[in-house]
């Protein structure tokens, strides 16, 4: 009896650890793939319907490491009149007025160590959809690549861009 | 251990192995948009290099400011600025430390009757400043400014301050205060000034007791002169000090005297070119009041030989322009003031004055008092005399010598209002406190010297609630309803600045940071009469033994930069100890009293004792003590009373064995090379072994090979670039405990070897990126790689901490994290972006600053073509005041990387075990 308790004992230690590595790893997917933003902002309708170039809001991409996203005069500047009744709309605009900058939910987050450059990927001619998708489809922006390194070396084997591992480690 | 036993401990440390897993800094994951796009110029991702001026000593060297997201990351010297034109010490590097110090104080705090500290607000603070000063004012007590030094506009508004609130500014507190020269000046000349000298004009230079390249000054100036003298052909340094000194270390031969037997040599040195009457005259009264010193008598007083002596004298009057410097430990003795008196004439015998020795472009010291003025402060805060007492800036709590008691009678003010920037001993003494901003944070200027003016721009937002000086009196002085002129300083600046710069100069000005401004020549005649009357008592006694010499310190300037951790973790270039204090010791007395390193001694001099432990010094005088002058501000140091200086030589010391030993991190394995030719003797260059035969694949390199020359006849061994390289990559600060292990962390470190003269030789020693790199087969996970542009890469995560590649290492260059690196909030806001932190368990070593080279081809291809040669510069070439660090791509034969790399001189560190470094070694002569 004693033993069938220990053995129970000790199943049920690991298999605590295995359940919460499962209960983790799913939360942490879920959560790096697909956040909740504090405005529902639509791709689906800016870079969709309207057709907005990329560079229109993210306007760094082509001149610097961070393709930034837009300042929130830059929202303004339509918003003040476009669709000014809409709820949301009428959040951004309190938070504009508040003088409180938006703090967005990362979508694409590659680790500390990682050097990487909008820049350099955009003026090589790699189009935004070949890592971020196409987000004019996408109501809440969702990764839609691993960032894991495989996947970055394939692309970089395939174009023959370096591969030296200073190229991104720093 | 039974199954059952193992099964569970695996259980209990596969836990504990998890739970680290789980933590995440979720802030870290926002995107945080701008609500107004920046300005123009302004880049997200990328830095901001911003001017301003270095605060921490007061040479007022010139900065670039490396910005990046708002937080200042990186302090590099400015090129052609005209006091350190490139260049910055290891304290300007470790400034960024003062900034994100974690014990910065806050907010204003006021002491309440129990002792604790309170915190107020600004408002408060300052009502209650003018409150006091009203009341002080009508008890008929004196109100009192003691500040640090200050230059520029900021002495105009202090002064201004004064006059409209009657408070009286009290001579401004330095203990480097160079009061002896400025005062032997004064007598001979008229000038009570510290002239600027131009050791690039001289083909001789006979430096004494002045350190030059520790802290006299200018030291990263005189270093970049010195950089450009010795390209001379046949420019010839002589240093003469009782100790052992950097300066001492890096002259062409440096000449040990007795201690205090500065003004005999000088009187020799003056009577002997007198006599040979090749030079001008000296008037009659002035020699018949020279102590008439022979050569022999010089020979006796000052132990060295008499042909050494007659030697200087003839190589002085052979020299076409000879420059002499006396100052630091010569003046800070009994005799101080003659000896400046007397070098004072031999510069006027010589010629140097006026060519040399320029008067129109003084050091700004004149505002700087002595410690005869906080000898009078001592006594009038004794007769209860002092109403409200503003210090601002200085730490004379700390610097001034134990006898004038100033702790205890600093109790005896109204009010003590201290303006300052930590919260540490020296503050808890005040009843107010008010943090002051640091330099980066402020608007403001220098004038370092006449004719340079150096501008201060606030590189971040301030971090704390703190204020600079300029805005706490103008403050003061809207509060006491006085006129205060501008609503801001940053506005009071502008206008000073827009009434005297033209246009031109005002646009100058902004973009790079200082002007170089005229000067009016100084008519200088020396007054014989005057001069003669102060040279009684030149004469020198024999100093008896010990004597004890206080060494002004590289790391820590006077002591202020003392709490800067970066600078306790950086090792002293000569003894190699980093944290500690210690007494340096000769070897031949140590060996007599059979003492080895760290074994404790008792120092005594008059009351004061204290326990230290011995480090070896080789080529120190066998009858001379030697320690750090900030490592005991406790010392009963005299004051002379002629000049006001501190004396830092003792005489008469007792030392007592104790018979037990400390412990003391002393980094360096051994002092001496073993014959292994790490720095080549230049009389033995035939003796460099040939290189041998290879022993792994040849790697074949495209387009760049990556290399560095480092220039050993440059190379002084300040170690700036040691500290440059902790700040720009991220370096972790271990503390004393790992020190003491064995475990530093420095990329890039300056071993200090000795020959059997005593005659030191720095080879800076960084990861020699080896073509055949004798790390790199021996890693079972592939972290340590050839890339290809030849460097020799770490890839931190795959490292697992095998540590086989330091094992193979010859040149023990390789770090290993012990610990996660820990940065005390807020000093993670000074880690570089450009690359990560390395955690525990992991390999590190210097990268070649690969994120520089990064920078430069992300440069080159937006321009579409290849890197320029002197493009990538890495950290510790940037740092480096004389220049001996150059780097580029070997593969390009119009680099200057391939012109030295192919010199005469060059050599590489043990290349007989056919490691092929990327690093070249140039040879001394």
């Amino acid at each position: 009896m004693a033993r069938l308790l220990l053995n129970l004992g000790i199943i049920g230690y690991f298999g605590l650890f295995l359940l919460a590595a499962v209960a983790l790893g799913g939360y942490w997917t879920g959560d790096r793939q697909q956040p909740q933003q504090p405005i529902a902002f639509p791709h689906t309708v800016h870079a969709g319907t309207l057709q907005l170039a990329c560079e229109f809001c993210h306007r760094y991409a082509k001149q610097s490491r961070r393709a930034g996203v837009p300042s929130l005069t830059r929202c303004m500047s339509c918003h003040q009149t476009l669709a000014a009744e809409r709820e949301e709309i009428k959040k951004l605009t309190r938070i504009f007025e508040a003088g409180q900058p938006l703090h967005w939910n990362r979508v694409y987050r590659l680790p500390d160590f990682i050097y990487f450059s909008h820049k350099r990927h955009v003026r090589g001619g790699v189009p935004c959809a070949a890592c971020h998708g196409d987000v004019a489809r996408m109501k809440t922006v969702r990764q839609v690549r691993s960032l894991e390194m495989g996947w970055c070396l394939a692309c970089h084997r395939d174009l023959g861009a370096p591969t030296d591992c200073t190229t991104c480690h720093n | 251990m039974e199954r059952r036993d193992f099964l569970q401990l695996l259980g209990l440390f596969s836990g504990a192995a998890m739970l680290p897993g789980c933590s995440e800094n979720r802030s870290a994951g926002k995107l945080v948009s701008y609500l107004v796009p920046p300005d123009e110029g302004v880049l997200p991702g990328a830095a901001l290099y911003l001017p301003s001026t270095c605060g921490e000593c007061p040479a007022g060297c010139g900065l670039t400011v490396r910005v990046s997201e708002g937080r200042a990351v990186k302090l590099e010297g400015r090129a052609g600025h005209p006091v350190n034109d490139g260049g910055l010490c290891m304290r300007g590097q470790a400034a960024l430390w003062r900034l994100y110090h974690p014990e910065r104080l806050r907010n204003p705090l006021r002491r309440d009757g129990a002792g604790q500290f309170q915190p107020l607000s600004w408002d408060e603070a300052l009502t209650l400043v003018v409150e006091e000063l009203e009341q002080a004012r009508q008890e008929g007590r004196a109100n009192l400014l003691l500040s640090g030094r200050t230059t520029g506009t900021l002495t105009e508004l202090q002064q201004h301050f004064c006059r409209q609130l009657g408070v009286e500014p009290l001579p401004q507190f330095e203990i480097f205060s160079h009061a002896a020269l400025r005062k032997a000046y004064g007598i001979l000349f008229g000038q009570a000034e510290l002239p600027h000298y131009r050791i690039d004009q001289a083909d001789l230079l006979l430096s004494i007791g002045a350190d030059l390249l520790e802290t006299f000054v200018s030291p990263v100036g005189y270093a970049r002169q010195f950089s450009r003298a010795i390209k001379q052909d046949g420019f010839q340094w002589l240093h003469a000090e009782p100790h052992y000194s950097l300066t001492g270390a890096n002259a062409t031969e440096r000449l040990v005297l007795n201690p205090g037997s500065e003004a005999a040599l000088l009187s020799f040195l003056l009577l002997r070119i007198e006599s040979s009457g090749q030079e001008g005259r000296l008037p009659r009264q002035l020699l018949r009041a020279l102590p008439a010193v022979s050569a022999g008598q010089a020979a006796r007083l000052t132990g060295l030989a008499e042909e050494r002596l007659e030697r200087l004298a003839k190589q002085l009057l052979l020299a076409e322009r000879p420059l002499l410097i006396a100052g630091g430990i010569a003046t800070g003795q009994p005799n101080g003031l003659q000896t400046a008196l007397l070098a004072g004439l031999l510069q006027q015998q010589l010629g140097m004055i006026g060519s040399r020795i320029e008067f129109a472009r003084a050091e700004n010291y004149a505002a700087v008092g002595s410690l005869h003025d906080l000898q009078r402060l001592a006594e009038r805060l004794e007769q209860d005399r002092v109403g409200v007492l503003l210090v601002c800036a200085a730490d004379p709590l700390a610097r001034a010598p134990a006898a004038l008691d100033l702790p205890g009678k600093f109790k005896r003010a109204g009010l003590r209002v201290g303006l300052c920037d930590l919260f540490d001993d020296s503050a808890r003494q005040f009843d107010l406190l008010l943090p002051l901003s640091h330099p980066l944070e402020s608007w403001g200027d220098a004038v370092p010297r006449k004719g340079v003016l150096s501008l201060l721009k606030p590189a971040l937002d301030p971090l704390h609630d703190s204020r600079s000086a300029g805005e706490v009196w103008l403050e003061l002085l809207r509060r006491s309803a006085k006129p205060a002129e501008s609503a801001s300083y940053q506005e009071y600046l502008f206008d000073v600045w827009h009434r005297r710069l033209d246009e031109r100069q005002l646009q100058q000005f902004a973009e790079q940071g200082y002007l170089s401004l005229p000067v009016a020549a100084v008519p200088l005649r020396l007054q014989a009469e005057r001069a003669a009357g102060q040279l009684a008592g030149a004469e020198t006694a024999v100093a008896a033994p010990w004597s004890l010499v206080l060494a002004p310190s590289i790391r820590s300037f006077d002591g202020r930069s003392g709490s800067l951790p970066l600078l306790s973790e950086l090792p002293d270039p000569l003894s190699t100890v980093s944290y500690g204090r210690w007494l340096a010791m000769a070897p031949a007395a140590a060996q007599a009293l059979q003492l080895e390193d760290r074994d404790l001694v008792r120092v005594a001099a008059g009351d004061w004792s204290a326990d230290l432990p011995v480090r070896l010094q080789p080529g120190l005088a066998a009858s001379v003590l030697m320690i750090q002058g900030d490592l005991l501000p406790e010392a009963s140091l005299p004051i002379d009373p002629r000049s006001g200086e501190l004396v830092r030589v003792l005489d008469g010391v007792r030392l007592e064995k104790l018979g037990s030993a400390a412990q003391l991190a002393i980094l360096a394995g051994s002092s001496s090379q073993h014959g292994r030719g790490l720095i080549p003797d230049p009389a033995h260059h035939a003796e460099i072994p040939p290189e041998q035969s290879r022993f792994y694949r040849a790697h074949p390199h495209k387009e760049y090979r990556w290399a560095m020359t480092v220039d050993l006849e440059l190379c002084i061994g300040c170690a700036a670039c040691a500290a440059a390289c902790y700040v720009e990559n991220n370096v972790p600060v271990v503390g004393r405990r790992d020190h003491l292990r064995g475990r530093e962390m420095s990329w890039l470190r300056i071993e200090p070897f000795y020959d059997q003269a005593g005659r030191a030789g720095f080879l800076p020693m960084l990861c020699q990126h080896c073509h055949n790199a004798p790390c790199e087969p021996v890693c079972p996970v592939y972290a340590a790689y050839h890339n290809p542009e030849g460097l020799n890469v770490q890839v931190y995560q795959r490292c697992v901490g095998t540590r086989y590649c330091s094992n193979n290492c010859p040149y023990k260059v390789r770090r290993f994290n012990w610990w996660q690196p820990q940065w005390q909030a807020p000093l993670e806001q000074m880690r570089n972006p450009d690359l990560a932190a390395r955690d525990r368990g992991v390999m590190e070593k210097c990268t070649f600053c690969v994120q520089r080279i990064r920078r430069a081809r992300d440069r080159a291809r937006d321009e579409e073509r290849p890197i320029r040669d002197g493009e990538v510069v890495t950290a510790c070439g940037q740092s480096c005041p004389t220049g001996a660090i150059r780097f580029g791509n070997l593969l390009d034969e119009q680099s200057a990387v391939y012109r030295l790399a192919r010199s005469e001189r060059a050599y590489r560190v043990f290349a007989e075990l056919g490691t092929e470094p990327s690093v070249y070694y140039l040879r001394k002569g």
